[in-house]
């Protein structure tokens, strides 16, 4: 199977602070990953670096064989990268069904694999609030949107900052429901998260990050035989 | 005051309140979309009423010199976006106030060069040129009404591209969180040039409109942009809504002040702003 995404060697700083010493990972077409750590081991940097939001100072960030290190972040996005942020980047003066329709588009190849319609019965809750204002909405229907406004640009690959952070435990499920739709519908998904034990189950790999630097990087088989490692590096 | 010229004086507020919308409205698009604050926003409603002036003496036609004019706005709000004013968005409000005014001085040294200081004016065009009978003994120049209805048209159409249109979504969204924008894969850097650009159309066609009924003359820019903050802080800085209310209650009130009480009609606005900061610290349309 091809590799999706090559990230070598990514050292980027904020400001005076060196945050990520050198991050690699490879991700292969379809697949879902994690991307475990404590707060500030540079998990999100790690997305942002990719996506060019924190831009590497060096390394390199290759994207369907191409590298994308220098490209700005909407030029990215452009070649079907969607990106759900923590803190989920709601609009406080769009309603809920501007936010699906200003963002919904064709995905570079002319293909439109998810509607308006089909997000709205992915996640019915919307369907209640359309014409609410964003920040109006709870945290997990914010979520929803964030995810559902995610999928209206036909992504290849799905990149979720915190998905279930803060949610309800009903919501979670449902949101997790809808990561494992979305995995079935063939998309690659990277996800950062702390729950490991759905990821152990949803992801074919995970990557686990401890001050900048990749400590462990395997299948589930592997993470499960290293399940205390893993476990004391998350342990706050 | 008679009702005939009570209601000579409402049309004429009215029309004056349109036309500083045309100007307010691009001047708070950009502040509330792009963080821009524009101090030059004044001068391109000067540079619009010269252009008219300029084509209409050399194609003899109004409506010409109102497309070529208008045109050459754009042109200018694209060449000022992308070559200086893509430079303060890292920056504070200080460095653009010292770069948009010194747009000023360039505006008012170019007016200054190319036209000289002395007042000019432009015919209204034939068309348009007649009165309507409001009553009897009252007729009202067919050239406002025009304007009004102009403005009408432009505020309509705003309204229209900002609350329900793909363009106008990104824009709202723009205002609220730039970076998220650009997240979905849009260009926020060409979303700011069209807003830019849009804003100095709207106070250059503020100027072709007015140039038939104003006298051109120089620092007629830096008059309409006071004028103006006064709308956008009445407003609300960023609404646009609000600049269109503010706007008419402007218009409206400078124009009954300088009739009934010319005495206090320099400052009448000034109070009114005043006053509905004291109740309103906000704007009546907080953004």
């Amino acid at each position: 199977m091809q590799n999706i995404l090559e990230v070598h060697g990514l050292q980027t700083l904020y400001g005076e602070s060196h945050i990520l010493h050198g991050v690699s990972f490879d991700i292969k077409a379809g697949e879902t990953v994690s991307i475990m750590g404590r707060n500030g081991m540079g998990k999100s940097t790690t997305l942002k670096s990719i996506l060019g939001i924190a831009p590497p100072r060096s390394g390199s960030v290759i994207y369907k064989g191409e590298d994308i290190t220098r490209l700005p972040t909407w030029k990215r996005m452009r070649q079907d990268i969607a990106y759900v942020p923590e803190g989920r980047g709601m609009f406080h003066n769009l309603t809920v069904k501007e936010h699906l329709q200003m963002a919904a588009r064709k995905n570079s190849r002319g293909e439109t694999n998810w509607t308006y319609d089909q997000v709205l019965e992915v996640f019915p809750r919307l369907t209640e609030r359309l014409t609410n204002k964003g920040t109006q909405l709870s945290g997990g229907e914010q979520q929803m949107l964030a995810i559902g406004r995610a999928l209206l640009t036909n992504p290849d690959l799905l990149i979720l900052d915190e998905a279930t952070e803060g949610l309800a435990p009903l919501i979670r499920k449902e949101i997790w429901q809808v990561i494992r739709q979305i995995k079935d519908s063939g998309v690659s998904t990277i996800i950062v998260d702390k729950n490991i034990k759905v990821l152990n189950e949803l992801c074919e790999q995970h990557i686990l990050i401890v001050k900048g630097k990749v400590v462990f990087n395997g299948d589930s088989e592997t993470l499960n035989e290293n399940k205390e490692f893993i476990e004391q590096s998350l342990a706050v | 005051m008679d009702t005939s010229l009570f209601l000579v004086q409402l049309l004429n507020g009215v029309q004056y309140g349109l036309l500083l919308f045309l100007i307010a409205s691009g001047l708070t698009l950009v502040f509330g979309v792009m963080g821009i604050l524009n101090l030059a926003h004044g001068s391109m409603y000067m540079i619009g009423a010269y252009l008219a002036y300029y084509f209409t003496t050399l194609t003899d036609s109004f409506l010409l010199a109102f497309i070529i004019s208008g045109t050459i706005a754009l042109v200018i709000g694209i060449i000022i976006e992308r070559f200086l004013i893509i430079h303060l968005y890292k920056r504070d409000h200080l460095d653009q106030v010292l770069l948009t005014v010194g747009l000023i001085f360039i505006f008012n040294a170019t007016q200054s060069y190319v036209w000289g200081n002395d007042p000019l004016g432009v015919e209204v065009p034939e068309l348009l040129s007649g009165s309507i009978r409001l009553t009897d003994i009252v007729e009202y120049p067919v050239y406002r009404l025009f304007i009004s209805l102009l403005c009408l048209v432009v505020a309509a159409s705003m309204y229209f591209t900002i609350n329900k249109t793909r363009l106008g979504m990104m824009i709202r969204a723009g205002e609220s969180d730039r970076a998220m924008v650009e997240n979905l894969g849009v260009d926020i850097s060409k979303l700011f040039t069209i807003v830019f650009a849009i804003g100095v159309f709207l106070a250059s066609l503020a100027g072709i409109v007015s140039a038939p009924i104003v006298s051109l003359v120089p620092g007629m820019g830096e008059h309409v942009l006071i004028s103006c903050f006064v709308v956008v802080v009445i407003g609300g800085l960023g609404s646009i809504k609000g600049a269109f209310v503010a706007a008419l209650i402007v218009g409206i009130v400078d124009t009954y002040a300088s009739v009934l009480l010319p005495q206090i009609s320099s400052m009448s606005i000034y109070l009114l702003m005043a006053l509905i900061l004291l109740v309103k610290p906000q704007g009546l349309f907080k953004n």
